[in-house]
C-alpha cells in the first residue's frame, strides 16, 4: 500500500483530491479481504498446533504408560530373582550341612570299625597265649612220659607234673573264655552297628573334620565343592540379572522423568496460541481501519469516525499480556517496553 | 488423597497438567473456564488445591478466585495462578481476589510441583 501511494507522485503529475482518495480507496480495496486470509490462516495455525499438541501429550501418556508398565515388570522380575537368590542360598547351606553330616557319619563309621579291628588284635592275643599253652602242654606230657619211664620209684615226679597240667588247663581255660566274651562283644557291637546308628547323633560332635582325610572324605568334599560352584554361578548369573534390572529400572525412572519434562514443554502450545491470537486480533483491527478509510474514501464513512477508529502503536501496547511481547513491541516500536521486564516467574503472595 | 482442580481453556494445558500431576500421585479435576470451575464446586468437589489460568472465556481466573473463596470451605484452601500474564498489575488484583501465588507459563514440571508441596500442607 505504501509503496503504491510514495511511487504514484514521482510518476505524473498531481492529482485532485477526488482522484487522491479513489486511489486510496482502490490501493486498500483488497487489504481487508488479505487481513482475514491472514487471520484464518493463523486460526489454521492454531488449530493444528492444538492438535499436534494434544497429540504429543497423549503420545508422552502412552509412552509413560508403558514406562510405567515395564518398571512394573522389572519390578516384578527383581523380585523374583530376589527369591530365587534366597532360596538357592538356602539350598546350598542345606546341602553343606548335608555333605558334612554325611562326613561326619562316615568318619564315625570308621571309628566304629577301628575300634572292631583292635579288639580283633585282642583275640589275636588270647590266640597267642594258646598257643603258648599248647606248646608248654605239649612239653608237660613228653616230661610226664619220661617220667612214666622212671615209674616205679620215682611216681611223685607225676604228682609235680599233674599239677602243672592243672595249672596250664586252667590258663587255657582262661583264654579260651577271654576268645569267647571278645568274640560275643565282637559279634554284639558289629551287630549294633549294622543296626541302628542313632548313637550317631551324639557322638558326632567328636568327630574332627578337619583331621579327617580318606578317599571317602575326598569324594564327598568333590561332591561338595562341585555343588559349591555351581550354586556360586548360579548366584553370580542371578547377581548379574539383578544389576541389570536395576539399570533398567533406572533406566525406565529416566524415560518417565524425561516424558514428564516433555509434556510440560506442551506449555508452549498455549503460549503460541495466546501470542498468534493477538497477533489474530491485530490484523482484525488493521482490516476494520482498512475498512474505515476505505469507507471514508468512498464517502460512506465520516472523517470523526475514522478518526475516533484509527488503531495506535500504544493501544497493540496495551494489550500485550506476556513480557515477551512487551520486550518485542518495544524492540520495534521503541519506549518504555523495550525493557525486559524482571517479575519473578514464580511468586507465593 | 490430595485433590488439585486445574482451570484453563487450554486442553492442551489440561491435559499435559493433568498427566504430570497424576503421575506425582495427585487426584485431579478440570474445568474448562471459571464458571465451570465454580459449578463444580457448587456440585460439592472440594479440592484441596486449585490452580486456574487468568485469562479464560466466560469467567476469568481472577474472578473465578474472588467467587471461589465465598464457597464453602474454601476459605483457606491454596489457589494458585497459572498464566502466560506478566503484568504486576494484574498480580495485585489477583493478590487482592485472594490468590495464593502467581506463576507465569511455561512453569517446568519439577517447579510446578515444589509449590504444590510448598502451599499444600502434607501434600
Amino acid at each position: 500500500m505504501s509503496r503504491l501511494l510514495r511511487r504514484r507522485p514521482a510518476s505524473s503529475a498531481p492529482t485532485d483530491s477526488r482522484v487522491q482518495t479513489d486511489v486510496v480507496a482502490t490501493g486498500l480495496k483488497d487489504v481487508p479481504a488479505c487481513c482475514e486470509v491472514v487471520g484464518a490462516h493463523i486460526s489454521d495455525v492454531i488449530e493444528q498446533t492444538g492438535e499436534a499438541a494434544a497429540s504429543i501429550v497423549e503420545q508422552m501418556i502412552k509412552v509413560d504408560g508403558l514406562a510405567e508398565e515395564t518398571a512394573a515388570n522389572v519390578a516384578r522380575l527383581a523380585g523374583t530373582l530376589g527369591r530365587t537368590e534366597a532360596e538357592l542360598s538356602q539350598a546350598t547351606s542345606s546341602n553343606d550341612q548335608l555333605v558334612d553330616r554325611l562326613v561326619r557319619y562316615f568318619l564315625y563309621r570308621d571309628e566304629q570299625i577301628r575300634g572292631l579291628v583292635d579288639e580283633m588284635r585282642g583275640l589275636r592275643q588270647h590266640v597267642a597265649q594258646i598257643e603258648e599253652v599248647s606248646r608248654a602242654t605239649n612239653i608237660l606230657a613228653l616230661n610226664a612220659m619220661i617220667e612214666a619211664m622212671r615209674a616205679g620209684d620215682a611216681g611223685e615226679g607225676f604228682a609235680v607234673v599233674a599239677d602243672e597240667v592243672r595249672k596250664l588247663a586252667d590258663r587255657s581255660n582262661k583264654a579260651a573264655h577271654g576268645i569267647g566274651s571278645s568274640i560275643a562283644d565282637l559279634t554284639g557291637r558289629l551287630d549294633a552297628v549294622l543296626a541302628d546308628d542313632s548313637s550317631f547323633e551324639k557322638d558326632t560332635t567328636s568327630v574332627a573334620l578337619e583331621t579327617a582325610d580318606t578317599a571317602m572324605t575326598r569324594r564327598l568334599s568333590g561332591i561338595a565343592n562341585a555343588q559349591r560352584e555351581l550354586s556360586e554361578l548360579v548366584t553370580g548369573v542371578l547377581r548379574d540379572t539383578m544389576e541389570a534390572l536395576q539399570d533398567a529400572e533406572q533406566s525406565t525412572g529416566a524415560l518417565t522423568a524425561e516424558t514428564t519434562g516433555a509434556v510440560g514443554h506442551v506449555q508452549f502450545q498455549d503460549i503460541t496460541r495466546q501470542l498468534l491470537e493477538h497477533v489474530s486480533d491485530a490484523v482484525d483491527q488493521v482490516r476494520q481501519a482498512t475498512e474505515d478509510v476505505i469507507g471514508y474514501a468512498e464517502g460512506s464513512l465520516p472523517e470523526e469516525t475514522v478518526r475516533e477508529r484509527a488503531i495506535s502503536v500504544d493501544d497493540l501496547r496495551a494489550r500485550h499480556v506476556m513480557s515477551r511481547q512487551r520486550v518485542t513491541h518495544g524492540d520495534h516500536a521503541g519506549g518504555a517496553a523495550a525493557v525486559s521486564d524482571d517479575t519473578p516467574i514464580i511468586e507465593l503472595f | 488423597m490430595t485433590t488439585v482442580m486445574l482451570v484453563d481453556d487450554s486442553a492442551t494445558m489440561l491435559m499435559s497438567l493433568k498427566s504430570i500431576l497424576t503421575k506425582a500421585g495427585y487426584t485431579v479435576e478440570t474445568a474448562g473456564h471459571g464458571k465451570e470451575a465454580m459449578d463444580k464446586l457448587s456440585k460439592g468437589v472440594k479440592p484441596n488445591l486449585i490452580i486456574s489460568d487468568v485469562n479464560m472465556p466466560q469467567m476469568d481466573g481472577i474472578t473465578f478466585v474472588r467467587e471461589a473463596r465465598k464457597a464453602p470451605g474454601m476459605r483457606f484452601t491454596p489457589m494458585l495462578m497459572l498464566t502466560t500474564e506478566s503484568e504486576q498489575t494484574k498480580r495485585n488484583e489477583a493478590k487482592t481476589a485472594g490468590a495464593t501465588g502467581w506463576l507465569v507459563k511455561p512453569v517446568a514440571p519439577d517447579q510446578l510441583l515444589g509449590v504444590i508441596k510448598q502451599v499444600v500442607p502434607g501434600a
